[in-house]
């Protein structure tokens, strides 16, 4: 009998428990469906990494992730920013990745929504402990892209409704 | 060919090589032991070594008619993988001497073609996911043995990247 997909994804990113694991391997390596399936997973696994490193993807992204960009020798231009803070930004051709590092007070803050002029993003990841929210637009669009000034917004969506806790300004001029 | 009649077919040729039997060996099991290999060495290099390796090292085994239990090839490879592994990790290495001795070309352990992914529809299918889902599923196919995003428990992020594959997968097949 075949693997469900939830099976497959847990064992692939080692959620199974270690008795499961096993007999799970000794399925897999009887069961032509499931190696088929699970080629399938990291087929998709390696397509989602190609289209990141491409620069095809924008995303919010977890200080986990920006680590292992930096480990894997990515070039990531960083702007640090403030609060009400304003910065004037480029991106190289050499460049890898735009990162912006958006500062906040983010003790006790549950959900971060974050406004951009392309719209309202809920619920975006952040790093409670190092007080940030890490922007990354999708660099090969941004590489395209003639100056222009952009506004962040980061909010904290509380019980009793929301309060804004910071502002960033971007002007952007090609490199 | 059930894998017991394999097994039989490579083991009865000895001392000649059939090569149509070890060919369909090779094409049977190459997949299961990358797939093994990705998933636990989390290096495609280190995993096609592991192919290399074990195919070698079993297919030894079956040329001596040294497998008591043919229709357990399956538990054999695995076997033999999960040693290998454990070799690795220790620093032992018997490839060099087994390539001398059998001389198994690279190419005929080689993956099949991985599936190729369409780029535009795989990154409005990213887009279309929830910020914090296309976060969690970038960060970890990315750095695939990673279980930490910040901000979340490593509960919460099993969840999410269940809820995320199914919905980026169900996206890539048009559903």
């Amino acid at each position: 009998m075949s693997a469900e997909f939830a099976t497959l994804v847990d064992y692939w990113f080692g959620d199974l428990p270690p008795e499961r694991e096993g007999a799970f391997e000794e399925h897999l390596f009887g069961c032509a469906e499931c190696t088929g399936k699970l080629q399938e997973l990291a087929a998709l696994g390696a397509a989602v990494r190609n289209a990141w490193r491409s620069g095809a993807v924008r995303a919010v992204i977890s200080h986990a992730l920006f680590d292992a960009m930096k480990k894997e020798g990515l070039r990531l231009r960083e702007y640090l920013m403030v609060p009400g803070g304003s910065v004037n930004c480029t991106i190289a051709a050499s460049d890898d990745f735009v990162v912006s590092r958006l500062s906040a007070s983010l003790a006790d803050v549950r959900r971060v929504d974050l406004v951009t002029d392309a719209g309202r993003f809920e619920d975006v990841p952040f790093d409670a402990a190092a007080g940030e929210v890490l922007v990354c637009p999708a660099p090969a669009q941004l590489k395209l892209r003639g100056a222009f000034t952009t506004r962040m917004r980061l909010l904290a969506v509380e019980d009793a409704g929301e309060r804004v806790l910071g502002e960033y300004t971007f002007d952007h001029a090609p490199s | 060919m059930e894998d017991a009649e394999l097994a039989k077919a490579i083991a009865g040729s000895a001392p000649a090589l059939d090569a149509a039997a070890e060919g369909e060996f090779c094409r049977r099991f190459a997949p299961r032991v990358r797939l093994y290999g990705l998933r636990h060495l989390r290096d495609r290099h280190a995993a096609a070594d592991l192919v290399q390796q074990v195919l070698m090292m079993t297919l030894e085994r079956l040329r001596a008619g040294k497998l008591r239990e043919p229709e357990r090839l399956a538990s054999f490879v695995l076997g033999t993988c999960r040693m290998v592994v454990m070799d690795q990790r220790r620093g032992t290495a018997r490839r060099g001497a087994l390539l001398e001795m059998y001389g198994i070309e690279e190419e005929a352990v080689e993956d099949a073609e991985p599936r190729v992914f369409e780029r535009e529809r795989l990154t409005a299918c990213l887009e279309a996911l929830s910020e914090r889902e296309r976060s969690v599923v970038i960060t970890t196919f990315f750095q695939e043995d990673s279980k930490t995003v910040p901000g979340l428990s490593t509960g919460n992020v099993r969840v999410i990247r269940h809820r995320a594959l199914g919905k980026l997968r169900a996206c890539m097949e048009g559903a």
